[in-house]
């Protein structure tokens, strides 16, 4: 007899009978009636007509059966609340039984009934078997807590249930311990201002020593939690390292890879010089290439993983080449992934071994798996430059292979080559065209156009070449046909004698024949540039054009700190925050990883990256990352629809909204009786509008001196030719000014300048043209000011780089605002900062603060310490809101800061910094 | 958290639905089968999204086996792990892994799964403990067959009785604990690259000791290994014929304290299976790789593509490998085949799906070299295409072999056991990527 007979019957009247059967007298004949009723559950079926009837035979001895009762119960009680306070009864009674095994069964089950009725009935048991004298029944009753917490929170807290939670951490059981640390976890979550995982060391030591003692599972549990620790001192984040090394030879992976993730926070916070420091780098390596001898799906999972591993620290799996290579029966999307690790690793060291597997890959059969590797030489040549030769020659040889898609890709890597080190490869331009018939893909069509174009001077037939492509210009793909217009116009500028007829051909075709607006009004712009002055269209066609780096490819780096934070995570797998896939009522927390310690250290680059936002000078990441850490950095290069621009303005939106709501009831009283704490300088008309109200920049004076932070060099003589600009932006009299001393560190005289801005986040826009007195002579430098408005995102060209501008501007908060807004913004929003060693008393503070417009609302005294409560607001509409704790005798100041974009806060602390030490 | 888990055959049928926190509706099931089924080739099947939902599942005894999550700190490591946990234990307590013992034994999964997970978080995965809380018989599936001769000798003879251990005896649910024993397993995987000068560029050895355990009374398990048997570099033991692993992990419950000096691991063991200890090498294999490949490609003058193999066994001549097969890649467009093979068990087979001729040796013993010719025909060939042929795959099983040489000295149980030998130990190396380049 078996059971599988129970997923036959389809009879008529088959519930009938089952009730016949459920009520009959034998017990075996009712187990095997309640079987077929939860095997027709599974399958789909509704047999909840049939509850009655189950709930009765609740009441039996049988273990057995009571389990099948219970799992039909956790199924349909939701669709039957008041059938289901039928079982409270037992359920009630089976918490009282002498047998731990059915205690705890009753009080799990009656955590998974999610009717709100029964929660009452279930506080008494729940509250008993929480001080049960069973472990197992204890681990039970923790995870009900989470589970009642669910359903009812409220009730959780009145009952005083979170009390007896934190208490069971330091249970004697290990698993009772893991249990309470995983609902208290996730209660946590969802309340981000309570203290209810408040880590101390205290805490932290209990966790440490039952983590030797947990199941593996609970080891996970605990692991996780200790990440969310933040430790003192590097001391402290030692010794809790050295204690969570061991369970990376543990032979559970989940176990090794959470571990790992503790490892990588806390290693943040030790001095690199360590001794320990490198050992701990060398113990990290043999764990994760073990976590490769898995089944392919923990394989990916690990290799995305390692993937931002090796992004933040490649030095721990730099000799570890070997173990990516790709294996022939891997499955496509193993492959993948190790290809990418294997570029992140490429060295100079190791660059030949790496090239000649990835030429090996170049012959497999799998066609997409060609393809990436195809690329990944290409990458290889932009990342390593002494290897640009041997991928040039191994991806030539490819090309030899005649196989179409090698060829295909392999000249789109070779455009990207020539893009990154013109003029140095050109004698294979031969090679190429001889390919020029086999190629139907679109990318490689445009990428060879590309080429053609750009070398038309050394191809003898370059417009017979392009003339050839043009006679199907219309079915081909708009990114050929853009490509073919900008070729052949480079063409005719080159050799303007011979193919005169060429171009007048294309710009009809794409002005006149073509329905695509991209493509005519490129036409139309050559067509105009050429009639009117050739010479500025020779400048604009065949400007140089700014060289691609390897790093477009890598994680933008305050996204990739976040994922360190998360990893193991399903954010580490998608390589998205975890705001990104999922929505906010689930509590998604930012985590950071933690600021290196001791200021001595602060040079290091760690501690640098955590501001990065801000400090990286000149970087030429391109912003595909969605975060607003680069909203301060105005970058040249125009920005790409993901980048920051479309996010800063939600933010903005944001707080509009805040505004909106925070404000509106405020509004309807009229502003007839303005609060005390508003400055008298405050006389701006009031329109109704909430946005003129804070968009008083102009209206107020410059009280006191003006704070000027110092300049700093903004783009270093070694980038840009021997012009070195240093800067910084003050505010004149409502007026923001950005100073500027440019030198001319170069050989030769330099002339005509002029600025432009990138559109950036705060709208900041020269005022008027930069005034500087060409030439400017080898050696000699000059102050400018150029006066700013943040009128508008402004487009034109020059060669001042990327600046970054750190710009706090004025705004006054009423006291009520202020209250309502810091409430309004999520907790979580909330980041502390310390500022040591500042002598002043909080009056002297906020007269400093003032002058960088930084204005207190509200002052009170508690305890002995001053909090000051001042609020800011960037041009851009952000605001900050910030609380600043000063104890009379103690230098160290604490400031909290809530934004509605977080991604400021360590900017508006660093003025902060600034300012109050200066 | 695991917010629900499900079981699904191959067909998409229902076999276990668990919901753990009412977050989400039993209609997800059906997303997932089409997601999973409509999933293309080269997309990682491991995390799929639907809304707020993330789908996690791993392929075991041809089912899939599903977790659900929403919360985004779940680790999709965990759950993986975790749901292959699950797959032993259903194994373990089933006998076997199929649709059907599944669907026998649904009341059965259903309890372990109420005591392996709660409320999505994951309680234990150990049948030391789970055996306290599990009152569910297992039905076994074996089925009745006339030609299940494994138990009975020629004529009914005892013959090699004592020896063999009928093939069925390591596949039953622990639970029917008539008749008890141990199985110790050394599995080895062994991934090889040759390179075309005939170097070889990488070989590794990632193995592990499996121990299956029938035993209701068993206290301790004493396994002992070579005694030369050394970890890391620094630690070689004396010279020559040492047997050395790079890198060493051991399940929690092995004990060392004997290991150190003795080579020996204590466990006491828990019913069902568990891996005892897991191990790797890389690049210093004690023996040089098993096989070797000659191949000489040439164009014949009637415009055909000849491939020449020449195939040669280093094994050691008492040993030999079984089922090897040796794939290789052919140039696009490829019609028809002709070979030349040296013996009739010997098959070759063009698959042209793959763009790959496949090579079947059904038993190759060690010192032995075979030889085979391939005639392609090969519309349009060209210089380049002979760049096709590209590196050689071969997979096999060395029986009763470790590359890395380990090897169980003895096996002792306390108590004694009663009665006849009950205790088993295999040694296999499978291939695990072994690429000849050519």
């Amino acid at each position: 007899m078996t059971d599988s007979k129970y997923f036959t019957t389809t009879k008529k009247g088959e519930i009938f009978e089952l009730k016949a059967e459920l009520n009959s007298d034998k017990k075996e004949k009712k187990k095997e009636a309640v079987k077929k009723v939860i095997a027709s559950m599974t399958v789909g079926k509704d047999v909840s007509a049939l509850f009655p009837d189950v709930v009765n035979c609740m009441q039996t001895d049988n273990l057995e059966l009571k389990k099948l009762v219970y799992l039909y119960l956790m199924n349909y009680a939701k669709s039957q609340p008041d059938m289901a306070i039928m079982a409270v009864n037992t359920f009630v009674k089976d918490c009282e039984d002498p047998n731990p095994l059915i205690r705890a069964l009753a009080v799990r089950t009656m955590g998974c009934i999610r009717v709100d009725k029964i929660t009452e009935y279930l506080c008494e048991p729940l509250r008993k078997c929480l001080k049960d004298e069973d472990p197992y029944v204890r681990k039970t009753a923790a995870v009900c807590v989470a589970k009642l917490h669910d359903i009812n929170a409220q009730l959780v807290e009145d009952q005083g249930f979170l009390d007896t939670l934190k208490d069971l951490i330091s249970d004697s059981n290990p698993m009772v311990v893991a249990n309470a640390v995983a609902a208290l976890s996730e209660i946590a979550e969802s309340h981000p201002n309570s203290n209810l995982m408040d880590l101390n060391p205290q805490t932290m030591n209990k966790l440490l020593t039952a983590l030797n003692e947990c199941t593996e599972w609970g080891q996970i549990f605990i692991l996780d939690c200790l990440a969310n620790y933040t430790p003192r001192d590097d001391r402290e984040s030692q010794s809790i390292c050295e204690r969570v090394t061991p369970r990376l030879s543990h032979a559970n992976s989940a176990v090794v890879l959470s571990a790992v993730k503790v490892l990588m926070k806390f290693m943040e916070m030790l001095p690199k010089d360590l001794d320990y420091y490198g050992t701990l780098l060398k113990k990290l390596a043999p764990p994760l290439v073990t976590l490769l001898s898995a089944e392919p799906e923990l394989q990916y999972v690990a290799l995305r993983n390692i993937n931002l591993i090796v992004q933040r620290r490649p030095e721990i799996l730099k000799h570890e080449m070997k173990v990516f290579y790709v294996k022939y029966n891997d499955p496509i999307y193993v492959k993948l992934e190790k290809l990418d690790i294997m570029i992140r690793l490429a060295s100079q060291a190791n660059i030949a071994q790496v090239l000649a597997e990835l030429k090996e890959y170049a012959t497999e059969v799998d066609v997409d798996f060609v393809r990436k590797a195809v690329r990944a030489i290409g990458r290889c040549a932009i990342k390593v430059e002494q290897s640009a030769e041997r991928c040039v020659s191994t991806l030539l040889d490819l090309i030899q292979t005649k196989v179409n898609y090698v060829v295909q890709e392999a000249i789109v890597v070779i455009k990207d080559i020539f893009r990154k080190y013109p003029n140095k490869y050109e004698s294979v331009i031969a090679t190429l065209c001889e390919n020029l018939d086999s190629l139907d893909e679109p990318e490689a069509r445009a990428a060879m156009i590309w080429i053609v174009g750009e070398y038309a001077e050394r191809i003898d037939n370059a417009d017979e070449l392009l003339e050839s492509f043009l006679e199907g210009f219309h079915d081909e793909s708009t990114q050929v046909q853009l490509q073919l217009l900008t070729a052949i116009v480079k063409l005719f500028l080159k050799k303007p004698t011979e193919t005169q007829e060429l171009v007048q051909q294309v710009l009809s075709l794409a002005t006149q024949d073509s329905d695509n607006p991209d493509l005519r009004d490129r036409g139309y712009i050559y067509w105009r540039l050429l009639s009117t002055d050739p010479v500025a269209a020779k400048e604009v066609v065949l400007a140089e054009k700014p060289l691609i780096s390897e790093e477009t490819d890598l994680i933008e780096p305050t996204l990739l700190e976040e994922l360190i934070c998360h990893i193991g995570t399903l954010a580490s797998v998608y390589h998205k925050p975890p705001s990104a896939f999922v929505e906010g009522n689930h509590g998604v927390q930012h985590k950071g990883l933690p600021g290196s310690a001791g200021s001595a250290e602060s040079e290091s680059p760690d501690a640098v990256s955590a501001g990065a936002a801000t400090e990286a000078p000149a970087a030429v990441i391109p912003s595909q990352g969605d975060l607003l850490g680069d909203l301060l950095n105005l970058d040249l290069t125009p920005p790409a629809t993901t980048g920051p621009l479309p996010h800063s303005g939600g933010m903005q939106m944001g707080a509009m909204d805040l505004l909106g709501g925070g404000l509106d009831s405020l509004m309807g009283a009229g502003f007839g009786a303005p609060p005390a704490a508003m400055p008298p300088a405050f006389s701006a008309p009031v329109s109704g509008s909430l946005y003129d109200l804070f968009d008083l920049d102009n209206g107020v004076g410059m009280p006191l001196g003006s704070f000027c932070p110092p300049k700093t060099v903004w783009l270093p003589a070694m980038k840009a030719k021997g012009l070195e600009i240093s800067g910084t932006f003050v505010r004149h009299a409502g007026v923001i000014q950005m100073e500027m001393t440019i030198t001319n560190k170069a050989m030769s005289v330099m002339t005509g300048f002029a600025i432009q801005f990138n559109r950036n986040s705060f709208g900041l826009a020269p005022a008027g043209p930069i005034q500087v007195p060409s030439p400017l002579s080898p050696n000699q430098n000059i102050e400018v000011s150029l006066p700013l408005n943040t009128v508008g995102p402004v487009m034109k060209m020059e060669p001042l780089n990327n600046l970054q501008v750190k710009k706090t501007l004025v705004v006054f908060l009423f006291r009520q605002v202020f209250l309502a807004t810091w409430k309004d913004i999520p907790n979580e929003n909330e980041s502390q900062f310390q500022i040591k060693d500042c002598h002043l008393n909080s009056d002297a503070a906020s007269n400093k603060l003032q002058s960088i417009n930084i204005f207190t609302i509200a002052e009170r005294t508690v305890d002995g310490q001053d909090m000051l409560y001042q609020s800011m607001k960037l041009t851009n509409g952000i605001w900050a809101l910030a609380e600043l704790k000063v104890q009379a005798g103690n230098p160290n100041y604490t400031v909290s800061l809530k934004c509605r974009a977080p991604e400021v806060s360590q900017c508006v602390f660093q003025s902060y910094e600034a300012v109050l030490k200066n | 958290m695991i917010s629900q888990l499900f079981i699904l055959s191959s067909k998409g049928d229902h076999l276990i639905y668990k919901d753990f926190r009412g977050e989400a509706g039993n209609d997800v099931i059906n997303v997932f089968y089409e997601k999973v089924t409509a999933l293309p080739g080269d997309q990682p099947p491991v995390v799929m999204s639907h809304r707020d939902l993330h789908f996690v599942h791993v392929r075991q005894g041809g089912l899939y086996w599903v977790a659900t999550t929403t919360s985004a700190g779940s680790s999709p490591f965990t759950i993986i792990d975790f749901l292959n946990r699950l797959a032993a234990l259903v194994t373990d307590y089933c006998g076997s892994l199929s649709e059907k013992s599944v669907q026998m034994n649904f009341a059965l999964i259903y309890e372990l799964l109420d005591e392996v997970v709660d409320y999505g978080y994951i309680q234990t995965t150990s049948s030391d403990v789970l055996k306290n809380f599990i009152q569910t018989e297992a039905v076994s599936s074996r089925p009745f067959s006339l030609f299940d001769l494994s138990n009975v000798g020629l004529f009914g003879a005892e013959t090699q009785q004592s020896k063999v251990a009928p093939s069925s005896a390591a596949t039953r649910p622990i639970q029917s604990s008539r008749d008890q024993g141990v199985f110790v397993d050394v599995i080895e995987r062994l991934s090889v690259i040759i390179g075309s000068n005939g170097a070889v560029m990488k070989a590794d050895v990632e193995g592990e000791i499996k121990v299956k355990c029938y035993m209701l009374n068993c206290s301790e398990m004493r396994i002992g290994l070579n005694e030369e048997f050394s970890i890391g570099r620094s630690t070689l033991r004396g010279y020559g014929a040492a047997v050395h692993v790079d890198e060493c992990r051991f399940h929690q419950a092995v004990k060392l304290d004997e290991f150190d000096d003795h080579r020996i691991l204590k466990l006491c063991p828990s019913q069902g299976e568990q891996t005892v200890m897991q191990y790797q090498l890389s690049d210093n294999l004690p023996s040089p790789p098993p096989f070797r490949l000659f191949p000489t490609i040439e164009r014949d003058n009637r415009g055909r593509l000849l491939i020449y193999m020449k195939l040669r066994c280093d094994l050691p001549p008492k040993s030999a490998a079984i089922n090897v097969s040796v794939s290789v890649p052919v140039p696009k467009g490829c019609v028809s085949l002709s070979q030349e093979l040296s013996s009739p068990e010997q098959r070759c087979e063009l698959k042209p799906q793959s763009r790959s001729l496949v090579w079947t040796v059904p038993r190759c013993s060690g010192g032995t070299q075979l030889s085979a010719v391939f005639k392609l025909d090969v519309p349009g060939l060209s210089s380049a295409s002979m760049l096709e042929v590209g590196p050689v795959g071969l997979t096999f099983e060395l029986p009763k072999l470790t590359s890395t040489g380990l090897q169980i000295r003895f096996l002792r149980l306390t108590p004694v056991q009663p009665g006849p030998s009950q205790r088993w130990v295999r040694y296999v190396t499978h291939s695990d990527s072994y690429i000849i380049r050519v």
